[in-house]
């Protein structure tokens, strides 16, 4: 029948007759959420809720043991009307409830179906433990009994006057890291962070930090479940392997039979709440002691220190965070009042497509209201990115630091989050009930979609794009040092165009040369004059004085043209660089020293150093004559376009300008043995750029030694390939296959 | 209490059948030791190993079972069985010169080790071979080596395809003696109660003579003497009673089921309910048309019903035919007929409130009241009289779909029967309470050792195997056959199919060959007839009701210029043998005058012309607006047939148009399937959630 809710099963034979009721020992928990009345009942264990619709627990309610499943269906269909289960609901009411071990019933128990659930819950956990290695769980130790003893004793935490308390135990930590902001940053270098003196104490911080976390859970869950008479049992307390890091958990799931959604958020906050409170304690403790005191006061130092990042960091980044499934997420559920938001996310998810991609007709929509649709997509879609991203990143470090692991955790994750799934999907597709009538639909909704994917990923070319740094050179450059000693009387100011052997560009005198040219234009005149006289007198005294002349006539010359070379001109035309300049005038400047760069800016040329992995693709796919873009490093908003016209045939590792490396801000690791020159590490190619066009909107300089970041456009070719070189040649790096340097780690 | 069975129909939307028995009288009568052993036996499957396979497979164990089966059942294991077939022969015609004393005396050897469970292949070879030389002497049939071989795959629980004709009926009796002899039961699972009582009746003899028991269940039986037949070695039994019977049976035990819970209650001082039970366990069944009842069946759930009046329900009935008449269609309720449902509009609903609000009762909830409305409408708009159900003697009886058989005691279930009676303006029956229910399917898997033969069933060799575990042995024929298949013809409408089947018949007739026609439905039997009867030629029509006088028509329909008009399942099981002279004639024709949702039910009605070598000539026609077509044919093709050939009447000659039948039929296979498997896995799930409730089977 095409109704959405039949009114009649087919099996309703084989529950009529039964008289059933609810366990002795399970708890019942009143909630309104969403403007709806809950029920959640928990199973005598502990392990497992439900959730009972308002018309759910009144059919619930109604059996009691005495009466057959039958009349209390007829009495719930009288007393509710259209909102009474239908016989399909109920029969789905009563198999979940006697899944869970909350029903008994007046059969003999199904000793068999009991295993056959037993085992396959185990088989369940197994597996989830397989697939979640990096979140694994091992519950330790069952803490209701201490909690019950302490409860009294720890539980005003949680009240107003704990609250205020806590407030006033933060604002004071916050006076004191205040008043020494500074310091606390500078102590924070990971260096004196992982010093292995203080990763044992670091560790042991941690433990203690992450148990009290947790006891404040479980004092909270209990705290407040005696408040509200639902008991607040909290029976696991265990260790989570979180990627191989064992931190403390705790099973407070008793909270959610609590009643005010404040009170459960508290519960989930808990945590935080007391490892903040340990995180002010720990600033406190810092601010009060200092490093150079006693042995032991360098310690306490350096443990609160340590407490105070563990514990306050760790607790924002990991515990405070929604999208993962920690405590910020259980407070975000709580407070929207969508319990199972993740999972109900997903499922919202799962009704979109299936109901109007597939055209699923009975898909029954998850969420109850327009905002709780909104929020159910917002967390489905956020959360969804974020594990991925999450992971790539977790496994990339894992890979980073132990290649095996990291390989075989890759492959449990893929097999996890995508080879099951997918399996799952075709499964799905090819088999599911519900796509009867629509499964060509859904088949072909599906292929288009991954049609689309693999088409964009796979076959439409994208822009292949790889940048590289580089610096601006003049094609036509002059240096220009001090020809001659002098003192400096004036300077051309740098930037000023001079034009070949025209003008000065720095005039200097030498006091010491003029007082020699004197001198010496005295003896030449001395000497000619004895010379003149000679001549008239006796031919050989003629002689040696006409020697005598020429020489100072020639010591003359020279010091006039050093003495004129004081003037400094400069050999080509172009501008005038000097930055110091300013400051020569009035010093005496010795000669060889630089006085700066005349250089043609007509005509600069941008000389780009690429690496391995870029350089040699330059010459196949982009060229000669090859358009690249250019943009000033730091200035972004200022760009050329440039025209590749030379590349470099060969690799080099002697760098064009010492700016380039890294020691001096650049971008090209250089090694650091080598003195006397500026050596790259790895073999780097050069490709020189011409500038062609400004093409930002403002007026732009390009000046020498300036460093640019140069953009290459390869051919397009699609992002399923860039990706797989990408990620080839990062594995590549990573794991140093084939290649003996290792790369200091700084 | 009452049997019901739902038609398999649509999965969302299925309808059933109520079949009416007496209320079983608590029987107390001694039970033999024998009787009880084989229960305990029973009882233990049910709740150990059995129980465990009887779930469907899932995920990675699915793929591996499926991967088994395409190795397993389609491994060739004919020529083995003919092989060996031949020298059993071999060793039977040894066998020819033996006294009877002799024969008996051997037979009685090999029963002792077959009883211990202790015979070995040498053994079997040599059992049939006795036992084909006992049914010539005994029935004086001795069978083929074809036949033989078929009994070797029956023997080790394949499913047999055998040409219609080659006699399957003999050829169970090899592996049903071998059964038998074991001592645990065998059914022989037949179409009709008909056959049931004929074929134990002919086959008598040899069993008798094989010191094996034999009986046969009928309809009417009480239930003191269905124990004893089922305490015979052999029961020939259908299997809607077979399946009642262990119905009945679970609702004796009630929810103590199991063996420890019933060893418990008998320690306890003697458990009369299990002294009441009336079957010893199911260890082997031997399925004759295997196919029409593993697989067209399959999901037909049988169902045992008890009255539950209910005044106010029948009044509101009536209530909501008289409703649905205000309703239109389009504007109060769409109408799907691809997938057989009624939707009501958002405009219905509104019309409903209003006029429900008025009427008060059930109609003041909106839930019920859409129902009841709903379902008046889509008896209304779905269900017509002389497709989906006749009126007889002022009662409802539904037509098979499928088969075109009328099922006289059956009733849909959730309210349609009585929808359908109130649109009828007949008394409406008040509805029934299930007591006890289940499908066809879920119960021939609980058998031990399952076997069957059919003429057509190699088509569904990958899901009798997902389902029963059973491979598939295609028998050749003992002669060749010689059957001329004279394809198919396609018309532009109906009724220009219909006067060319007449033309057909006439010339047919004239030469004097007998001619058979298959229809889907009983209307368009009674149409044919009208035809015929219009152009004078003399014809008997047939709809699968009364079985036994059917049998003796269909016997008949091969002698010389008879016109016999038969829904398709209509004389199964009945041979139709050649009258003197008609196979120079011709031998037999067979129309079909319309292409079934399923080849194979084509087949199986081709198959009934040119018998064991005899001549014969097979036809199918068809028209653009068969329903097949409408519902299976992918919309781009129906579009492609839209131009039609000229003036509506025509006939089209398109190849094209066969393949889109095949593929039609392909397609509603497909989805047959798909129902099918769904249903079962909704049984599995039911079986999971419903645990609490007690093993239903």
């Amino acid at each position: 029948m095409a109704t959405d809710r039949p009114t009649f099963h087919e099996s309703w034979h084989r529950v009529a007759d039964l008289r059933p009721t609810l366990r002795g020992a399970v708890q019942i928990g009143r909630q309104e959420r969403r403007g709806r009345v809950w029920h959640v009942v928990q199973d005598p264990s502990g392990h497992q809720f439900f959730q009972l619709g308002a018309e759910g627990y009144f059919f619930v309610g109604l059996l009691d043991g005495k009466r057959r499943v039958g009349e209390v269906w007829a009495l719930c269909n009288q007393k509710l009307g259209d909102a009474a289960p239908t016989q399909g609901e109920v029969i789905q009411l009563l198999g979940q409830l006697y899944a869970g071990n909350l029903l008994a019933s007046d059969l003999p128990p199904d000793a068999q179906g009991l295993f056959e659930r037993y085992r396959k819950r185990v088989r369940k956990e197994v597996r989830g433990y397989l697939l979640n290695v990096l979140f694994a769980r091992i519950p330790l130790w069952d803490p209701n009994d201490f909690l019950d003893r302490w409860v009294r004793v720890a539980g005003w935490v949680f009240t107003k006057v704990g609250l205020v308390l806590w407030c006033l135990l933060l604002a004071v930590a916050g006076y004191f890291l205040v008043g020494r902001w500074g310091q606390l940053f500078a102590a924070a270098d990971p260096q004196t962070m992982l010093n292995p003196d203080n990763l044992l104490w670091l560790y042991v911080a941690m433990v203690l930090i992450k148990a009290m976390h947790e006891l404040g859970h479980g004092f909270a869950a209990k705290h407040f479940g005696q408040l509200g008479h639902t008991g607040g049992d909290v029976h696991t307390i265990g260790i989570m392997l979180l990627v191989f890091v064992p931190v403390p958990y705790v099973d407070a799931s008793s909270a959610w039979l609590l009643r005010s959604r404040w009170q459960r958020a508290v519960v989930g906050a808990a945590g935080m709440y007391v490892e903040l409170a340990v995180a002010a304690v720990a600033a406190i403790i810092w601010a009060q002691t200092s490093n150079t005191s006693s042995s032991l006061g360098t310690a306490v130092h350096a443990l609160a220190y340590n407490m105070m990042f563990i514990a306050g960091i760790s607790t924002i980044l990991f515990n405070g965070n929604p999208l993962l499934r920690y405590d910020g997420y259980y407070i975000l559920s709580d407070l929207l009042e969508i319990p199972n938001l993740s999972q109900r996310g997903k499922d919202q998810l799962h009704y979109l497509v299936r109901r109007w991609i597939f055209g699923v007709r009975q898909a029954k929509e998850i969420a109850r209201s327009m905002s709780e649709r909104f929020w159910l997509l917002l967390y489905a879609v956020t959360s969804g990115i974020y594990r991925v991203f999450i992971s790539i990143v977790i496994l990339w470090y894992v890979a980073d630091k132990f290649f095996l692991l990291g390989a075989i955790f890759a492959v449990v994750t893929l097999v996890g989050w995508l080879v099951i799934p997918a399996g799952k999907f075709v499964h799905y597709l090819l088999t599911s009930p519900e796509l009867l009538r629509t499964r060509g639909r859904a088949v072909l909704a599906t292929a288009v979609t991954l049609t689309v994917i693999v088409v964009g990923v796979g076959l439409v070319p994208v822009p292949d794009r790889a940048r590289a740094e580089g610096i601006v050179q003049p094609v036509m450059r002059s240096e220009l040092y001090m020809p001659a000693d002098g003192f400096v009387d004036a300077v051309l100011p740098s930037g000023t165009t001079v034009q070949a052997d025209d003008g000065v560009l720095i005039e200097a005198h030498n006091p010491l040369l003029t007082a020699r040219e004197k001198e010496l234009a005295a003896r030449l005149e001395e000497a000619s004059l004895r010379l003149r006289a000679a001549r008239a007198k006796e031919q050989a005294e003629a002689q040696t004085l006409e020697k005598q002349v020429r020489g100072l006539e020639q010591q003359l010359a020279q010091v006039s043209a050093q003495r004129a070379s004081l003037h400094v001109r400069s050999p080509l035309t172009g501008q005038w660089i000097a930055p110091d300049v300013d400051r020569l005038p009035g010093a005496y400047v010795r000669r060889g020293e630089r006085l700066g760069v005349v250089a043609d800016m007509s005509n600069l040329v941008v000389k780009v150093i690429t690496d391995q992995t870029l350089g040699p693709r330059v010459a196949p796919e982009v060229g000669m004559d090859g358009v690249v873009e250019m943009r000033v490093k730091g200035r972004p908003d200022l760009a050329w376009n440039g025209r590749i016209i030379r590349i470099a045939p060969a690799g080099q590792q002697s760098l064009p300008s010492a700016a380039l490396a890294t020691v001096a801000g650049g971008s090209t690791p250089v090694d650091l043995q080598q003195r006397d020159d500026v050596r790259a590490l790895e073999p780097m190619f050069e490709v020189q750029v011409q500038p062609t066009a400004a093409t930002s909107d403002r007026p732009a300089v390009l000046y020498p030694e300036q460093r640019v970041i140069v953009r290459f456009s390869m051919p397009p070719r699609p992002l399923g390939a860039q990706l797989w070189r990408m990620l080839r040649q990062a594995i590549q790096r990573r794991f140093q296959v084939g290649d003996l340097h290792a790369t200091p780690r700084s | 209490m009452a049997i019901e069975l739902i038609h398999p129909g649509n999965f969302d939307q299925p309808r059933s059948d109520v079949l009416t028995t007496q209320a079983i009288a608590r029987v107390t009568p001694a039970v033999s030791i024998a009787h009880l052993g084989a229960m305990w036996r029973h009882l233990g499957d049910a709740s150990g190993k059995a129980a465990a396979d009887r779930k469907l497979p899932k995920g990675l164990d699915a793929a591996w079972d499926a991967g088994l089966g395409a190795v397993y059942a389609f491994m060739p294991r004919t020529r083995r069985y003919l092989h060996r077939a031949q020298r059993i022969v071999a060793i039977s015609d040894t066998l020819q010169t033996v006294s009877d004393a002799r024969l008996r005396q051997e037979l009685v050897e090999l029963r002792v080790a077959f009883r211990l469970n202790r015979q070995r292949s040498s053994d079997v070879d040599r059992a049939m071979a006795l036992v084909r030389e006992t049914a010539q002497r005994q029935l004086g049939q001795r069978p083929y080596p074809v036949q033989v071989a078929a009994a070797l795959a029956l023997y080790d629980g394949c499913l047999i395809e055998m040409a219609t004709g080659e006699g399957k009926t003999l050829t169970a009796t090899l592996p049903a003696v071998l059964a038998g002899w074991r001592g645990r039961g065998c059914h022989v699972i037949t179409v009709n109660d008909y056959l049931a009582a004929r074929d134990a009746q002919n086959m008598g003899p040899l069993y008798r003579f094989c010191n094996v028991s034999v009986a046969a269940i009928q309809a009417d039986m009480p239930p003191v003497q269905r124990r004893q037949a089922y305490r015979a070695d052999i029961t020939y039994c259908t299997n809607k009673e077979v399946t009642a019977d262990h119905l009945r049976d679970r609702l004796i035990l009630g929810r103590q089921r199991g063996l420890v819970a019933a060893l418990s209650a008998q320690l306890a001082g003697g458990d009369p309910r299990v002294e009441s039970l009336v079957m010893r366990g199911l260890e082997r069944a031997i399925i004759d048309e295997a196919d029409s009842i593993l697989i067209d069946e399959a999901v037909t759930p049988l169902i045992i019903s008890g009255e539950a009046p209910n005044a106010e329900l029948v009044e509101a009935y009536q209530q909501a035919a008289t409703l649905a008449g205000d309703f239109e269609a389009a504007r109060h309720y769409t109408v799907n007929h691809k997938y057989r449902e009624v939707r009501l509009t958002n405009a219905g609903r509104g019309h409903l409130r209003q006029r429900g609000a008025a009427m008060g009762g059930v109609w003041a909830g909106a839930r019920r009241a859409e129902e009841l409305v709903t379902q008046a409408i889509t008896a209304r708009e779905l269900f017509l009289p002389g497709k989906q159900y006749v009126v007889r003697e002022g009662k409802v009886v539904i037509v098979d779909e499928f088969t075109g058989r009328l099922m006289p005691d059956r009733t849909w279930r959730d309210g349609l029967h009585q929808a359908v009676e109130a649109r009828e303006l007949l008394d409406v029956t008040p509805m029934k309470d299930t007591l006890a229910r289940i499908s066809f399917q879920r119960f021939f898997r609980s058998y031990r050792t399952l076997c069957g033969m059919t003429g057509t069933g190699r088509e569904a060799t990958m899901e009798l195997w997902r389902v029963y575990h059973l491979p598939v042995a295609v028998m050749p024929t003992h002669r060749p056959c010689i059957r001329r298949h004279l394809g198919t013809r396609v018309f532009a409408d109906a009724a220009s199919r219909w006067g060319a089947i007449v033309q057909d018949v006439r010339q047919m007739h004239q030469h004097g060959r007998p001619v058979l026609i298959g229809t889907r439905s009983v209307a368009a039997s009674e149409r044919l007839s009208e035809l015929l009867g219009h152009e004078g030629m003399p014809h008997q029509v047939l709809n699968a009701v009364r079985h036994e006088e059917e049998a003796n028509i269909i016997a008949q329909a091969g002698q010389r210029g008879t016109i016999t008009v038969a829904t398709n399942m209509a004389g199964r099981g009945t041979d139709i043998r050649l009258g003197r002279g008609v196979a120079e004639l011709g031998g037999l024709h067979v129309i079909a005058a319309e292409p079934n949702e399923s080849h194979r039910i084509d087949r199986q009605l081709f198959g009934r012309a040119a018998r064991q070598g005899d001549p014969g000539s097979a036809i199918l026609y068809m028209s653009l607006d068969d329903e097949i077509l409408r519902r299976y044919a992918p919309p781009l093709a129906s579009a492609a047939l839209l131009p039609r050939h000229g003036a509506a009447g025509g006939e089209l000659h398109r190849p094209l148009l066969r393949r889109i039948i095949r593929w039609a039929q392909a397609r509603a296979g497909r989805m047959a399937r798909g129902q099918r498997a769904a249903v079962l896995r909704n049984d599995d799930w039911l079986e999971e959630f419903l645990g609490f409730a007690g093993a239903e089977e």
